[in-house]
């Protein structure tokens, strides 16, 4: 059986002023994937 | 001076051209191919497919541009792959034929010292029967103008809703191995969301149907994300989603035949069966361009350089399920018969799939191809570019810039409803793409940089990385300082 939203959850998600603080937080945890950078995998090699 | 040539101009072949141009000087010549006059930023398509963007919005002519930045630009396709030349040219060459204009239908040969394949996938609308828009009424949104005639259908079907009819919405893969859950997810969300906007929700029977064993499999086996204070299987969280929208799922669905109003599937309990469609959105198999290459003397070598896509450095050894690793994927994306060939982005062939293989008891094939997605298009475009440009100027042939999707982040971003107050997203990111358990035996992925989110500000983020990409796209100021 699928969890269900709670309305809490979706006060949350839909709350614009919230949501702001979320936005920012998206967008550096974003960019801290981006920055980990990449590599390869065999090797040892970064 | 050295000749780069970039074959398609989608995501992974303008990013490409872009870093070689800006890291190149003028002596060396940069080269792109490709039969599209315009440049389109594919993750917003699914927006044209709703009618809240237009294709303007979404693409730019590609020719003013290349001329601006010193790009010669052909428009053309390609043919043939010569990659030893032949008896009139020592280097490796193209052949292409003009697609537009006065030369339209002409070939033409275009040597290269580096040849980048960023010819992506072929939408192969064929391997389902019937799937082809057009033939029947299914629509697409992978491209600008399917995704145009998605939105005129959408509407019609909008209309009837309107009227008092009751309409059956049937959203997801068009084939057992189609890939591009994510696009479809991202389309149902975002129509069912429209049909309150119109006010005819009630009117609607919505299904997702897919080749997913379960859903938030995405072709990348699922995952496990962090949801800030739980860890919560994509499973259950595209579960809670699609329970919380009154949308049906059909899941581990191969479907085989699209006729007017019907998807024909089998399931993998070798099950036949059908589903009645008013409207409907199905993603084709992606397939290899069935391109042909040949030696200097002109024998076939396509088994050299393709199979299906472009061969790279992967292990293609066939192995079962429980002996895949994350070395078996690529890193630099190098021919290894032809060392100054590469593909990147959806033009690799890739060493098996991410998510498990399955077979219906009837022995069809039923599960996902790996997902195909922008981020790491333009990751792998740029560490080419970036060898590519290390080799000209500083010689020799060791290959620096490396990036397997088994040690790659990728951020998803699947808007699933539009609007500045009223939109919502799905925002996923995850560390390795493919994941490696011999590293992460818990989930494959490394928890801290695999997360969920919900929320208004998934939509923000995805609508500021539309206008983002296409300033990058477009080679305005300091466009490199966005990461890919």
């Amino acid at each position: 059986m699928a969890k269900k939203i709670t309305r809490f959850q979706k006060f949350i998600m839909h709350n614009p002023f919230i949501q702001f603080f979320k936005f920012i937080y998206l967008n550096i945890k974003i960019l801290n994937v981006v920055a980990m950078g990449h590599g390869g995998t065999r090797n040892g090699k970064k | 001076m050295a000749k780069v040539v970039v074959l398609g101009a989608g995501i992974s072949g303008h990013t490409a051209v872009s870093y070689l141009r800006k890291n190149l000087s003028k002596e060396h010549e940069v080269v792109i191919v490709s039969p599209n006059s315009n440049y389109q930023w594919v993750p917003s398509n699914i927006w044209i497919g709703i009618g809240r963007m237009k294709p303007e919005q979404c693409t730019f002519p590609l020719a003013p541009l290349y001329k601006k930045k010193n790009i010669t630009y052909i428009q053309a396709k390609v043919t043939t792959f010569h990659p030893e030349g032949d008896h009139e040219i020592e280097k490796g060459f193209v052949t292409t034929q003009y697609v537009v204009g006065d030369k339209k239908g002409e070939t033409v040969k275009i040597d290269y010292d580096y040849l980048i394949n960023a010819t992506g996938p072929k939408l192969n609308f064929e391997a389902t029967e019937g799937l082809k828009p057009g033939t029947h009424n299914t629509t697409s949104v992978c491209t600008y103008g399917h995704a145009m005639h998605a939105w005129n259908d959408l509407k019609k079907s909008i209309d009837r809703m309107k009227n008092g009819e009751q309409v059956k919405i049937v959203i997801g893969t068009g084939h057992a191995k189609a890939t591009c859950q994510g696009a479809a997810f991202e389309y149902i969300m975002n129509v069912e969301q429209e049909l309150h906007r119109y006010n005819v929700r009630d009117k609607a029977t919505i299904t997702w149907i897919s080749n997913e064993y379960e859903v938030g499999d995405f072709g990348m086996d699922g995952l496990t994300v962090n949801m800030g204070n739980q860890l919560m299987s994509s499973k259950d969280l595209i579960e809670m989603v699609f329970e919380d929208r009154g949308i049906r799922i059909i899941k581990r669905a191969g479907v085989y035949k699209v006729e007017e109003g019907k998807v024909y599937y089998e399931n993998l309990d070798g099950d036949h069966k059908v589903e009645a469609f008013d409207f409907a959105m199905l993603i084709p198999a992606f397939s290899g361009h069935g391109f042909k290459a040949y030696d200097k003397t002109g024998n076939d070598i396509t088994d050299k350089l393709f199979k299906g896509f472009m061969i790279v450095d992967a292990d293609y050894t066939a192995k079962p399920y429980e002996e895949w690793t994350v070395q078996d994927w690529p890193e630099t994306y190098q021919n290894p018969n032809y060392q100054n060939i590469f593909a990147p982005g959806i033009a690799f062939a890739p060493p098996h799939t991410i998510s498990k293989p399955r077979t219906s008891k009837n022995g069809t094939p039923i599960f996902p191809a790996p997902p195909r997605t922008g981020m790491p298009s333009g990751i792998t475009a740029k560490l080419v570019a970036d060898n590519i440009v290390e080799m000209i100027k500083k010689g020799g042939d060791h290959l620096h810039h490396l990036g397997s999707m088994g040690n790659m982040g990728a951020a998803c971003i699947a808007s699933t409803g539009f609007g500045i107050l009223k939109g919502k997203g799905v925002t996923i990111t995850t560390n390795p793409i493919v994941p490696d358990y011999k590293k992460y035996p818990e989930t494959g992925r490394i928890n801290s940089k695999t997360i969920g989110d919900l929320g208004l500000a998934g939509h923000w983020v995805k609508l500021a990385l539309h206008y983002a990409f296409l300033y990058k796209a477009k080679m305005k100021p300091f466009w490199w300082l966005i990461p890919e």
